[in-house]
């Protein structure tokens, strides 16, 4: 017996969001959507000042074909956080890529967080992630990606397909941050020491637009991993802190990301860290 | 091809202080991670492989065409400056590429060989790297792009053995052995990176990444990364 491929039709979805600031708050001032990609409604948690939303993506994942798009513009001074209600799954494709392109631009004293929740690349997707952030002079970045290398608790492994990952942060037209990525699956880099060394989950942090205080970074260096045998390092260059982080644990992942976040929030966002309620749920 | 001058660009003697950085290997060494002749072989090729290979080297073959084509002043040629040293992804990473890029430009001044066009364009960036510089070099001395390439992983290469035998510590004929292993491999690093797309270039190596962090703070350390 033969069993066919599902037939999918690709999505090509996308989101824009513009964010202002007015009078002593930001508001969500233009939102616009192109196939299933959404936003719950701007919330306040924090106050006016600063707006939590939520990026939905409602087809339960991500399929080969697949493109997305979105497009967030932060205007001067106003102050945006950024998640997703889950965990972002991409599906093993039958050949198809499927692309996530995310653009975040953020105006003079304005201040972006995207902090989505992890993204799994299922044994045999074929996966295309690229995140662009410019900033003018005086803005501020503050993102965590973490990415699951095939579904470890059922035992998958990324052993077919290919992720490919492109990461830039500009500030005031100059580069401050440049990775780009190609991993096949049963790639050896993902058992070499320099490469994942054989762990499932990396995480990476990226904080831009101000220098890290000495204190702060050596704060950032007492945080360590809940999880056995993980490994994590955190560096920081002019403008940009750097955090890495390797394990098993996608939860373990994020509890250390809270901790460098109750550190870096201060610094570059302003303001005490609030852990989005999505994310207890 | 003057052969000398890529001995000469490529040589341990180039007073550029390449021998004072281990590019996270020592930390490699106090993690035991590398801890034998097969595990510093093992973490150099990967290097070699999946990181140099993939995406400095290229990116170095595209900064030899931008200096050729922009004689005189390329504009991509210090847009690409600008690339490499945002992959730089700690501070001892950077603070290396940026001191050797320094010094290398500093002795050119001295040397009074090159082109004044070409000094004139290495003097533009407030801090070059030394990739780029390099490259330039390269360029005005014409040694050909895959030449120039071999020379370039090369010195790396015995750079980072150089770091092994002190680090590890390894003995003079295992050092060699590694040389030997990884000479076998550049013709064919070198052959890929003269012609890859940029969109398979990749520098994603993570474990590498922290270990260059965690030397920041290596309680007892020879080396500057």
């Amino acid at each position: 017996m033969q069993f066919a491929e599902p037939i999918i039709v690709p999505w090509q979805a996308s989101l824009d969001l513009g964010f202002e600031r007015r009078g002593d708050g930001t508001i969500l001032a233009h939102r616009e959507h192109i196939g299933p990609l959404r936003i719950q409604k701007a919330l306040f948690p924090e106050g006016p000042e600063l707006c939590h939303a939520i990026v939905l993506h409602p087809p339960a994942g991500i399929c080969g074909g697949d493109q997305l798009r979105i497009d967030i513009e932060v205007g001067a001074a106003a102050q945006v956080l950024l998640t997703t209600p889950g965990a972002g799954k991409w599906y093993r494709s039958a050949g198809a890529e499927a692309e996530q392109l995310v653009t975040i631009k953020v105006g003079a004293g304005g201040t972006a967080e995207w902090l989505p929740q992890e993204s799994i690349v299922f044994d045999g997707a074929q996966a295309r992630m690229r995140t662009v952030v410019d900033l003018e002079e005086g803005a501020r970045y503050l993102g965590v990606e973490t990415i699951c290398f095939g579904r470890r608790a059922s035992g998958e492994r990324f052993e077919r397909g290919s992720l490919r990952l492109s990461s830039d942060i500009q500030l005031a037209g100059q580069a401050l941050w440049h990775e780009r990525g190609h991993i096949n699956g049963g790639s050896p880099l993902l058992h070499s020491p320099i490469g994942l060394a054989g762990f499932s989950v990396c995480s990476t942090v990226l904080a831009a637009g101000i220098a890290t205080p000495p204190e702060v970074l050596s704060a950032c260096r007492t945080v360590a991993a809940t999880e056995v045998g993980a490994q994590w390092g955190v560096s920081a260059l002019p403008q940009l802190f750097v955090g890495r982080y390797l394990g098993h644990s996608a939860e373990a992942a994020r509890r250390w990301f809270i901790e460098l976040w109750q550190y870096l929030r201060p610094v570059f966002i302003g303001r005490e860290m609030v852990v989005p309620r999505i994310w207890n749920t | 091809m003057n052969l000398a001058r890529l001995l000469q660009l490529a040589s341990p003697a180039l007073p550029v202080g390449a021998y004072t950085y281990s590019q996270g290997f020592e930390w490699a060494v106090e993690a035991g991670t590398v801890k034998d002749e097969a595990t510093a072989l093992a973490w150099i090729g990967d290097q070699l492989e999946w990181n140099l290979g993939r995406f400095e080297t290229p990116l170095l073959a595209q900064m030899m065409i931008a200096w050729k084509v922009g004689a005189g002043g390329d504009e991509n040629a210090t847009a690409l400056d600008a690339q490499y040293l945002a992959s730089r992804e700690t501070s001892e990473l950077r603070a290396e590429t940026l001191q050797m890029g320094y010094s290398l430009r500093r002795l050119l001044g001295e040397l009074n060989d090159l082109p004044v066009e070409f000094m004139t364009q290495i003097a533009v960036p407030p801090a070059p790297t030394f990739a780029w510089v390099w490259s330039g070099v390269a360029t005005v001395w014409q040694i050909p792009p895959a030449e120039a390439l071999t020379a370039w992983l090369w010195s790396w290469a015995e750079n980072q053995v150089m770091a092994a035998l002190k680090a590890v510590p390894l003995g003079q004929a295992a050092g060699q052995r590694i040389l030997l292993e990884i000479g076998r491999r550049i013709p064919a690093v070198v052959e890929r990176a003269l012609t890859l797309d940029d969109d398979n270039y990749s520098n994603f190596a993570p474990g590498f990444a922290i270990a260059c962090a965690r030397h920041e703070t290596q309680y007892s350390r020879l080396f500057r990364s």
